[in-house]
């Protein structure tokens, strides 16, 4: 197939087998300026006619799918040797993710999951930088976008390097869904407890609306946010602020940068930060770019205080007025201060209006002794009553069955440890990638059908290791799962369902 | 009702009257003089005034207090009257005739007889009747305590026992059943004694403290320094110092007498009352009360002394006489009471609430003022803990504690202070429901007046301090024949019971002596504490009226009041977590509202589902919560009917045959699926109820529906 070849052709040169393109269409549209379209590619170091053949070709089938179904292009490409999965993160914006199929049995996946890696990188960006789209519209050299989109991949993607390449998911990671929240599951005394803490925390700026995140280990415990924002938010905690997340941080990642750094100290740092260092320096005036790189590992670290601090602030010298980091809210379309405190595996995230305080030192550091004072000893009675009901890392395990519960709704799952899935046999979870790329299908088939209306659904499959592979979908919640050791029949899987369903 | 509520609050300050009192005594008081009395005597057992004359002896009953009551009058022979008392069943009247002779008068037989003592080696202090077991009647005489007991057959008292001691004076409350002889030099040795129904319990000998004036002056006790009091239950005795000007405390327990410590005072002449378990020290000389609420160890007055207050007098205004009262009869009376002087000489302090002016035979009752109490402090939650623990005016109290807290609410204190204010309505109810006086209190409330129980504050009386009428009566002497103080039961501590056990380390595990108080248990009966739906209906959903606009706040103070009630593990109404739904919704914070839901904050009830459906018409995710609630309730029908509305019918019918609900109406479903213009759901639905409903066949709706079907597929076929 000639795309397939030209693909493969341009991308000799690299020895990545995914590439993740941004680029807006309705930018380089005349001849010779096409170069302007791209916003974002990744491997960077790629030729730009390579990267222009990647996203022609998109812009091409993006084009014409368009004539057919105005509101919904093209949503995936099969070539032979790759899979072109396409996301319309905002009007126009277009993000593309092209994996290679390689012969490795590896690389089978769903193509949802892949475009929930591109979702959750919109996602993010947007929290920290905002809407792309306002940003082009307001400097429309695109310059100040393309090096955050830049800094910003380059950390986002630094989560799924394996070596050297680039992990993304696959059926390995079927039973667990990105895009939504895990949540700590509290009896009623303690959710009372909690929110009666979340009310204290989010008076603790005045009048102004607060909003607030409370995670205890990885897990969230309450939140004020919309779904989405709540999605959001909790991915970046659990990526860069949780306990777990500070200490991997620290151990590995940030330990050799401190050798590096120990002679040199924020020479090296801001000369490997320069572009956007004094691109900073050059915008502070506009809160926008305040936070240049806010998923760089281990920013941040516990303060002697309890409250976690951004170090890279500290870093940079010239930017000697720490500006507390913000985030833009998409319910609200509201910019918030970020304000984390952590108490032993309690960690809360206070999210501070903006435009409630004139300077921003002031009103964080206001809201900060609000909290130490109304709410510290509320938060180690909450923290103490929390670490009693915990019941560790496969808490939530259910013996003989491996599953995942989504409800999307409100964006929350819940699934077997990921240490007990790493039990299953590959063939169980091939089945279970393929049944649920099936009900994928069957969802967006439906929701362009019957608006409003949800589909249920059943599937039971007798995978060839005779393992049960289920899925459910009732009313709004999916439940997938594999039984290994199950019985013969399918009656019996399905009675296992049932059982299962009624917890 | 709000409106009013505030108003009385804000107006609570003044007291009604203009001057700023916290306690005060009300026109008119008792009338009680007689010509040719002998002087007045309080018999507090039975609370009766006495006033004998001549031949005759009056009494008032001082409880209840009633301004205009007629005495009752016995007769009694010509002679002195030293101290005068009836006996606890009002049969026999005895009088103390000298200081060795006590006269007897059996009303029933009218038979007297008398009973000396050996004039040459004792004299008879004084006596009083008593509900021991086995004595009817105690004599303190200076050699001791002589009990008594009464034989109607032989119409002589039998000496039962004997205790001998050196005896100076002594004080005797009926109410704590407690004799306090004093011996001794200074008189400041005291030996006590419990009279109860329990027996008799020896207190060991203790020492009052007095401070020296100068080296060899040695100041002498006199019986009217010494107080005994008697506040939730406990008993205490108080001794007023001149030297020191302080009022000592002490409290009693069956081993011992704690020292709990001292009282400024202001005056050298201190009076004590104690109305619905606070104390007042009257500070005679300055013409001022100050206030304690002896419950914690705080021994810092309630507030700052004020005078006391004279209430409703009818003073001239624009030189006509204004009279409280229209009653004809009273007038006359009325006009010839001057003005009276406030702690003038001749006012002689009655335990435990009265004032009797022994020149104008007059007796007032003192009154707290607890509007003006609760007005003069901002500390909400004390004040509140105050008004919860006031048994007397128990409805005007609990009336208070609402305005307070809502007024509160209103001003938008911040939340931690509403927080504790709710927390204490909310231990005292439960403390109050777990001795049970709450309960008492509601069926008395239905007794006295039925109404809707929504409505419960509409209907009670502004006043309710003289509230002990017959019913409060019947209780008193059940308990003074049945049960006595081995009962005892004050809410307050919780060892009551234990009164045989005598070896206990004061104090610590505690046997504190208590009152035999049959009047608390009579006050207890309607109580101050506030039930979660008292608060709803008095708090929030007035609170939610007038402030539209501010949900957060009053979100945050349902879930402290939630966590309050939750803690104690008291039940809160599906209305408050109705109001609590509605005012998420009206924030739209819909993700908070589901994970209220789901984290049973809100707890599952049918009026909260339907509220999330109701909610749930601009957020489906709301009405879906609704709609689980709903199969988690197991109202089935519910359940399926709104399944059924939502277009999930077939899912509804799935259920129906789960859970065997029968009764439910083939057509809803069949209409439903006819409007999906599906016709294999139509056929599925058909199927459905002609196999499971028996008779279904038989039914129009089965053959329109099948007509319907076969019109449908042909059409489609051709």
């Amino acid at each position: 197939m000639g795309l397939s070849t030209a693909v493969s052709g341009g991308g000799a040169g690299s020895s990545e087998a995914v590439r993740i393109c941004v680029f807006d269409l309705r930018r380089g549209q005349q001849e010779g300026q096409e170069l302007d379209k791209i916003l974002y590619f990744y491997p960077p170091e790629l030729a730009f006619s390579y990267q222009l053949s990647v996203i022609g070709l998109s812009e091409g089938l993006i084009t014409f799918t368009r004539i057919f179904s105005p509101n919904a292009a093209c949503e995936v490409i099969e070539a032979e040797r790759h899979s072109h999965i396409f996301y319309q993160a905002e009007p126009d914006i277009w993000m593309v993710m092209v994996v290679e199929k390689n012969k490795e049995l590896e690389a089978i996946w769903r193509i949802e999951a892949l475009r929930s890696v591109l979702k959750e990188a919109h996602s993010l960006f947007m929290m920290f930088h905002g809407p792309i789209r306002p940003m082009l519209d307001k400097e429309p050299s695109g310059e100040l976008l393309r090096t955050n989109l830049s800094t910003f991949f380059t950390d986002y993607l630094s989560d799924f390097s394996a070596g050297k390449k680039l992990q993304v998911p696959s059926f390995r990671d079927t039973l667990q869904e990105k895009g939504s929240v895990q949540m700590l599951t509290v009896g009623r005394e303690a959710a009372i407890e909690v929110q009666s803490l979340v009310r204290v925390l989010e008076s603790s700026a005045g009048n102004a609306q607060c909003h607030s995140l409370v995670l205890f280990h990885d897990l969230l415990v309450s939140t004020s946010l919309s779904p989405e924002d709540a999605v959001n938010l909790y991915t970046y905690a659990v990526l860069r602020m949780t306990p777990r997340a500070l200490s991997s941080g620290t151990s590995s990642w940030s330990y050799l940068r401190k050798g590096s750094t120990a002679v040199q100290t924020t020479t090296s740092v801001s000369a490997s930060e320069q572009p956007y260092a004094s691109r900073d320096t050059s915008q502070t005036e506009d809160s926008k770019y305040l936070l240049p790189r806010p998923l760089k590992q281990s920013k941040w670290s516990k303060g002697k205080d309890g409250f976690l601090v951004t170090n890279a602030a500290a870093a940079d010298v010239r930017n000697s007025i720490s500006h507390p980091p913000t985030v833009w809210l998409q319910q609200s379309e509201e910019r918030m201060y970020l304000c984390a405190y952590q108490h032993k595996y309690l960690t809360i995230i206070v999210l501070i209006p903006v435009a409630s305080s004139n300077s921003a030192e002031q009103g964080i550091s206001m809201a900060k002794q609000q909290i130490l004072e109304n709410a510290s000893l509320k938060i180690s009675k909450v923290e103490e009553r929390l670490s009693k009901g915990w019941g560790g890392e496969n808490a939530y395990h259910v013996t003989g069955y491996r599953y995942l519960l989504l409800d999307g709704d409100r964006s929350v799952s819940r699934a077997s440890p990921p240490i007990k899935v790493t039990t299953l046999a590959k063939e169980s979870l091939v089945a279970m990638c393929k049944v649920r790329e099936e009900v994928d299908l069957e969802k967006s088939r439906a929701k362009w059908d019957d608006k409003g209306h949800e589909k249920d659904l059943e599937v039971c499959v007798r995978a060839k290791n005779n393992a049960w592979v289920i899925a459910r979908v009732t009313r709004g919640k999916e439940l997938y799962m594999v039984l290994e050791k199950g019985g013969e029949t399918l009656l019996y899987a399905s009675d296992a369902m049932e059982k299962f369903s009624n917890r | 009702m709000f409106g009013e509520a505030s108003t009385s609050l804000s107006s609570a300050g003044s007291g009604g009257s203009g001057a700023l009192s916290h306690v005060f005594i009300k026109y008119p008081p008792m009338r009680c003089d007689t010509p040719g009395s002998k002087g007045m005597f309080y018999d507090d057992a039975n609370k009766l005034l006495l006033s004998p004359t001549a031949d005759q002896v009056l009494s008032w009953k001082v409880a209840p207090f009633i301004p205009n009551a007629m005495p009752s009058s016995d007769p009694i022979a010509e002679g002195p009257v030293l101290s005068i008392r009836y006996s606890l069943d009002g049969k026999i009247l005895a009088v103390q005739r000298s200081s060795h002779e006590i006269q007897f008068w059996n009303k029933e037989t009218r038979e007297t007889f008398s009973q000396r003592c050996r004039p040459e080696s004792e004299s008879i202090l004084g006596f009083f009747w008593t509900d021991c077991l086995n004595c009817d009647i105690v004599y303190v005489k200076t050699s001791g305590l002589d009990l008594f007991s009464y034989d109607p057959e032989i119409r002589r008292l039998r000496l039962v026992e004997s205790k001998r001691l050196n005896v100076t004076w002594y004080r005797y409350t009926h109410e704590s059943r407690l004799v306090l002889l004093a011996s001794g030099s200074q008189c400041k040795t005291f030996t006590g004694f419990q009279l109860s129904s329990a027996g008799v319990v020896r207190l060991p000998k203790f020492e009052m403290m007095m401070a020296k004036s100068e080296a060899n002056n040695k100041p002498v006790l006199a019986a009217e320094d010494i107080h005994i009091i008697t506040v939730y239950g406990r008993i205490y005795c108080l001794q007023v110092d001149t030297v020191a000007m302080l009022l000592h405390s002490y409290r009693f327990y069956r081993d011992a007498v704690v020292p709990q410590g001292s009282l400024p005072i202001y005056s050298s002449k201190i009076a004590v009352s104690v109305v619905d378990s606070v104390l007042l020290v009257h500070q005679v000389d300055a013409k001022v009360v100050i206030l304690y609420d002896i419950f914690a160890d705080s021994r810092a007055p309630i507030s700052a002394p004020l005078p006391l207050l004279l209430r409703d007098y009818p003073r001239l205004q624009n030189g006509t006489l204004r009279l409280a009262y229209k009653d004809a009869s009273m007038e006359a009376k009325e006009v010839n009471i001057q003005e009276p002087v406030l702690y003038g000489d001749a006012w002689t302090f009655l335990v435990p609430d009265l004032i009797c002016d022994t020149v104008n035979g007059l007796l007032w009752k003192v009154h707290l003022d607890l509007e003006a109490i609760s007005a003069s402090s901002s500390e909400v939650s004390s004040v509140l803990e105050f008004l919860q623990r006031r048994k007397l005016e128990a409805m005007k109290a609990k009336q208070l504690c609402l305005a307070i807290t809502r007024t509160i609410i209103l001003e938008h204190r911040p939340v931690s202070i509403v927080s504790k204010a709710l927390d204490v309505l909310i231990t005292s109810y439960s403390r109050a429901l777990k001795n049970g006086s709450y309960l008492k209190g509601i069926k008395s409330d239905k007794a006295s007046a039925s109404s809707d129980s929504h409505n419960r504050s509409s209907r009670i009386p502004v006043d309710e301090s003289f509230d002990a009428g017959p019913r409060g009566k019947s209780v008193r002497t059940e308990f003074y024949t049945e049960v006595g103080p081995a009962v005892q039961s004050s809410i307050y501590s919780s060892s009551d019971s234990e009164v045989e056990e005598l070896s206990h380390v004061p104090g610590s595990s505690g046997a504190p002596l208590d009152a035999n108080v049959p009047d608390q248990e009579e006050s207890q009966i309607s109580s101050s504490a506030i039930s979660p739906d008292d608060i709803y209906c008095h708090v929030f959903a007035p609170v939610d009226d007038e402030m539209a606009g501010d949900h957060a706040y009053l979100v945050a103070i349902l879930v402290e009041f939630i966590r309050s009630a939750c803690l104690e593990r008291i039940k809160v109404y599906p209305n408050i977590h109705v109001l609590m739904v509605q005012l998420l919704v009206r924030s739209d914070r819909y993700a908070e509202l589901g994970s209220f839901v789901i984290n049973k904050i809100i707890e599952p009830s049918k009026e909260v589902a339907y509220q999330l459906l109701e909610s749930g018409r601009q957020n489906s995710h709301t009405r879906k919560l609704g709609i689980d609630m709903l199969r988690q309730l197991a109202l089935h029908h519910d359940y399926i009917l709104s399944l059924v509305q939502d277009g999930y019918y077939l899912e509804a019918l799935r259920y129906a045959r789960k859970q065997k609900v029968t009764g439910i109406r083939p057509s809803l479903f069949l209409e439903a699926a006819y409007s999906s213009n599906e016709p294999q759901y139509l056929a599925a639905v058909l199927r459905f109820f002609s196999d499971f409903t028996p008779g279904f066949k038989s039914t129009a709706d089965n053959a329109t529906y099948c007509h319907i079907l076969s019109d449908t597929t042909t059409s489609i076929a051709a």
